[in-house]
């Protein structure tokens, strides 16, 4: 067994520290150190996406990096985008326009989708599968996730303007 | 929502508020204290025995608790087993370790427990297999030839079963006639090829088994897709009482058939943890995930069409070679059958035969997966009438018009024993037809040739026959399980229901549809019915838990029992406005007075408050509001529809791009339109990864080449094209509501809708797609074979 060494990361805006192996990946420190079991493993290999991350504002997988190499990182989960008790309106989008059925890559692509929308905040659809490409679902054939983003793309744009 | 007619309604979905938040809770999340966590190690070889194996070195690492090589496994544990057994089938179950040889890489060896994943993985270096490598088969056809070597010595050849369907319908006729095939002024034939693919649900498998030593009682966190059968089959091999099994089923990360099976790991970590007495934890890699799930799909097909000139069909026979693996899984060789079952398709063919063969080769074993060899036998169907029609230089809606099954022949005794209850096959051909504008797009179509744009039209009609089925059907066919569904409903003291399912939810909203279906039929708001699944304790036994049966099973399940609810409410009502009985109804979650000027009404909250009182009871009622109610259907339904594909191929490089992609369903009455649209995308999304992109392939040796998703490729978003959804609505004549099952359907016309289109596109060089999937590579090489 290798020895422990002491992580501190800012989790969904709270500082926390914990103890991991140093070959531990970011995803098993959130979801069995801190268990933030909402960030999904779907491949560990960096295709599906399932396991992605905000990791100082920008898109990650949670899978590719070892927790020891993220120290000190400010680090967004799903867990983290409820704001005094609000919905992120792409959580809600998701919901309203049927973008998730089992429900495991759905974490990942809404962050995605916050990340996309964050570069371009008025994607076409075309933009948004071009962009999108690196999550992968099983269950919903994309359509209605494109719809989904597309949706919360309007909500948020109306609420800004 | 301010209705009682849920039924129909978008209704949100009530699986969304947990998921959206990350607040699900799949078997990976689940965290027992004290939980150990088990590695298996996998046979990297496809056939080979095995002269020892030694884990002294493993078992005395620090973090390990405990190693399992089949020395380890109790003598009491039996294999599971083979629940399709055909006559003639050969036999063979699932054990819980290889057993003195590998057949397929990924195959079960030894098993680490240990204080983490990452220790247990660690002690799998430290095992040593002694491996006596041994001749492989991976070919199904080379796997049938004279001296192959043999898989399953006890099988003495490699023929899992050789199936004969020989033109029987269910009303024991028989139509086929050989002679007409020599006769017959245009004979067809197709030689097809579907590639090994799979459901690959994005959460992989895993499982939790949690030992209390003291109650005798084994709690298991698992991802099965029948739960209740699970339980019976796990008991029984464990040599448990079924009593001391409990199963719970926490959310699903996508099942698509896959889960439907039993598996070697839910042995191992079961064993571990009455071993050990903690709770023990198995959760898959995707690696696992690609070599030691079910795979599916893998046929070599050959058919035969007798045709008259004017197209119309005098006989279909043929040849179905299922390549299935190193050994009989779970479901035996259903799909195969299913395929041989559902060829006839939409059409009038009576005159029938069709031989099945599945042949053991070294490769993960091929079982359940979402369709069920419903798929590979509509890719036959559509395959033989575009190529049909091309040698006939008809059109190809032009023949599928002319042989199709009219609304005014159901029911129709297929000639594979299908009984087919309904449907409107022209209705959704024709709507298809219209809706993708394919007059226009035939005109266009030569213009844009002369472009250099070779763009093709693909048709594929289908028929699903779902709902399985009627219990003595599976008998029939030997299948050793019911195809019942339960449900109790319990209205409680102020009104509100409570559902009680013994279906698994896998993400298509099963909770939201039956909650549906309750509140319609109590005529109470949606959110006053509660669904409860997922723990064997509580919830009815279920029989088979698939195929497309949520709404046309498990739903009217929930209607009876209402029904019987309602007429209890009505007895308890009549004493309540002193009525007879015989002028009540009961409506809008009340029961009133038939037809009084002034409205006399009880609610269902004031009856079921006089129902738990029990002060002033009907004679021979008893306290409570609640039924059971289990359902055995009197048929399966026949869901059905025609998808139009428009795409264009790059003659370059193989390419494919989607113009269009229209699909007219017709599953009976929709529930809930929205899961409904959701349902078939995802179905089309998964079919078309196996027709353009997914197959794992192995090399002669039996090494698995494809145990990434880099080198398995899984449609991605701009893989799967935009679609059109229309509906025909033909209700089954024989279930309450009409529904028909259509969680599934999805998966079986895209195949040859696409080999179809790309066959069209490039009708000018004669390049005919007759294997899926049709990857870029593969299109590329046939256009240089035919352009030379």
């Amino acid at each position: 067994m290798m020895a422990q060494v002491a992580i501190t990361l800012n989790v969904n805006g709270r500082n926390q520290t914990t103890l991991a192996e140093p070959r531990e990946i970011l995803a098993d420190v959130l979801r069995d150190r801190l268990g933030l079991t909402g960030t999904h493993l779907g491949c560990e290999h960096g295709v599906c996406g399932a396991c992605t991350v905000l990791m100082d504002g920008e898109m990650v997988r949670s899978c590719l990096l070892f927790a020891v190499q993220v120290q000190g990182s400010e680090i967004t989960t799903i867990e983290g985008l409820e704001e005094n008790g609000e919905l992120h309106p792409m959580q809600k989008a998701f919901s309203e326009y049927h973008g998730l059925q089992c429900g495991f890559c759905t974490p990942g692509m809404i962050l995605a989708g916050i990340d996309l929308l964050k570069r371009n905040p008025d994607p076409t659809a075309e933009e948004v599968r071009d962009d999108m490409g690196g999550n992968i679902c099983r269950c919903t054939g994309y359509q209605k996730i494109v719809e989904s983003v597309l949706g919360a793309a309007s909500e948020m744009n109306e609420v800004t303007s | 929502m301010t209705t009682t007619e849920w039924i129909g309604a978008r209704a949100p979905r009530r699986e969304d508020p947990a998921l959206i938040r990350g607040r699900g809770r799949y078997v990976a999340d689940i965290n027992l204290p004290g939980t150990l966590h088990m590695a298996i190690l996998r046979s990297p070889m496809g056939h080979a025995s095995i002269n020892s194996i030694d884990a002294s070195e493993a078992r005395a690492m620090d973090g390990v608790h405990m190693v399992i090589t089949p020395d380890d496994i109790p003598d009491h544990v039996t294999q599971f087993p083979v629940i399709w057994r055909l006559p003639g089938q050969k036999d063979s179950g699932t054990p819980a370790l290889a057993e003195g040889k590998v057949r397929y890489v990924g195959e079960p060896v030894a098993a680490v427990v240990a204080e983490s994943r990452y220790v247990a993985e660690d002690a799998l270096d430290a095992i040593d297999v002694d491996y006596e490598p041994l001749d492989a088969v991976t070919d199904a056809e080379a796997a049938l030839e004279e001296g192959a070597p043999v898989i399953n010595e006890d099988w003495g050849d490699n023929v899992a079963i050789h199936h004969v369907f020989a033109g029987y319908n269910a009303l024991g006729e028989c139509h086929y006639d050989a002679e007409t095939f020599d006769n017959a002024e245009v004979t067809v034939r197709g030689r097809l090829k579907i590639g090994r693919h799979s459901g690959i649900p994005l959460e992989t498998r895993g499982i939790v088994a949690d030992w209390d030593e003291v109650h005798g009682r084994l709690t298991v966190h698992s991802e099965s897709q029948v739960a209740s059968l699970f339980r019976t089959e796990l008991a029984a091999s464990l040599g448990l009482p079924e009593t001391a099994v409990r199963v719970l089923t926490p959310n699903m990360g996508g099942g698509f058939g896959n889960k439907w099976d039993r598996y070697p790991e839910d042995l191992l970590v079961s064993i571990a943890s009455m071993e050990l007495g903690k709770p023990v934890k198995w959760i898959g890699d995707r690696r696992e995930g690609l070599m030691a799930t079910v795979h599916g799909r893998a046929q070599v097909q050959e058919w035969e069409m007798a045709l008259q000139s004017d197209g119309t069909i005098l006989g279909l026979r043929g040849k179905v070679i299922n390549d299935l693996g190193a050994h009989l899984h779970s479901v035996g060789i259903g799909p195969a059958w299913v395929t041989g079952a559902a060829a006839p398709n939409q059409y009038k063919i009576a005159n029938y035969y069709c031989d099945v063969i599945a042949a053991a080769t070294n490769k993960a074993p091929s079982s359940t997966f979402r369709g069920f060899g419903g798929p590979e036998g509509i890719f036959g169907a559509e395959r033989m009438m575009d190529k049909a029609a091309k040698q006939l230089g008809m059109d190809p809606a032009e023949i599928r018009r002319k042989n199709m099954i009219q609304p005014d022949q159901f029911p129709w005794f297929n000639a594979a024993g299908a009984v087919y209850d309904s449907g409107n096959f022209p209705e959704c051909l024709e709507k298809a037809l219209e809706a993708a504008d394919y007059d226009r797009l035939r005109a266009e179509q030569a213009e844009l040739r002369e472009q250099g744009i070779f763009r093709g039209i693909g048709i594929s009609s289908y028929i699903h026959v779902s709902g399985f089925g009627p219990s003595p059907i599976l008998g029939y066919l030997s299948y050793y399980t019911g195809g019942y569904e339960g449900s109790t409903v319990k209205v409680d003291p102020n009104g509100k229901a409570t559902v009680y399912t013994g279906m698994i939810p896998m993400g298509q909203g099963t909770e939201t549809t039956l909650a549906q279906v309750a509140a319609h039929h109590l005529g109470i708001d949606m959110d006053d019915v509660r669904v409860v699944w997922g723990d064997t304790d509580q919830t009815p036994y279920t029989g088979f838990g698939s195929a497309g049966s949520r709404s046309n099973v498990a739903a009217v399940a929930v209607i009876r029992a209402i029904e019987e609810i309602k007429a209890k409410a009505i007895r308890i009502g009549a004493g309540m406005l002193e009525a007879d009985a015989d002028d009540l109804e009961y409506a809008e979650g009340a029961v009133s007075v038939k037809g009084a000027e002034e409205m006399r009404s009880v609610t269902l909250a004031q009856v079921a408050q006089q129902a738990y009182w029990a002060h002033a009871l009907p004679e021979g009622d008893q306290p409570f509001l609640e039924a059971t109610y289990v359902y055995d259907p009197p048929n399966f339904t026949t869901a059905s529809g025609c998808h139009v594909v428009v795409l264009d191929v790059d003659t370059k490089t193989g390419k494919i791009t989607f113009q269009n992609y229209v699909i007219v369903d017709d599953c009976g009455p929709v529930i809930n339109p929205l899961l409904v649209e959701g349902q078939i995308h995802g179905g089309v999304a998964q079919a078309l990864g196996g027709a353009l992109l997914e197959e794992f392939v192995y090399d002669e040796e039996g090494q698995l080449l494809t145990t990434s998703f880099m080198d398995y490729l899984l449609p991605s978003f701009t893989d799967v094209p935009d679609m059109e959804i229309h509906h025909v609505v033909t209700p089954s004549p024989h279930t309450d509501g009409g529904f028909k099952g259509m969680g599934e359907a999805g998966t079986f016309p895209p195949g040859a809708a696409v080999a179809n289109a790309v066959t069209d596109a490039l009708s000018h060089l004669g390049v005919e797609a007759d294997e899926l999937p049709i990857t870029p590579s593969r299109l590329w090489g046939l256009i240089q074979e035919a352009t030379g």
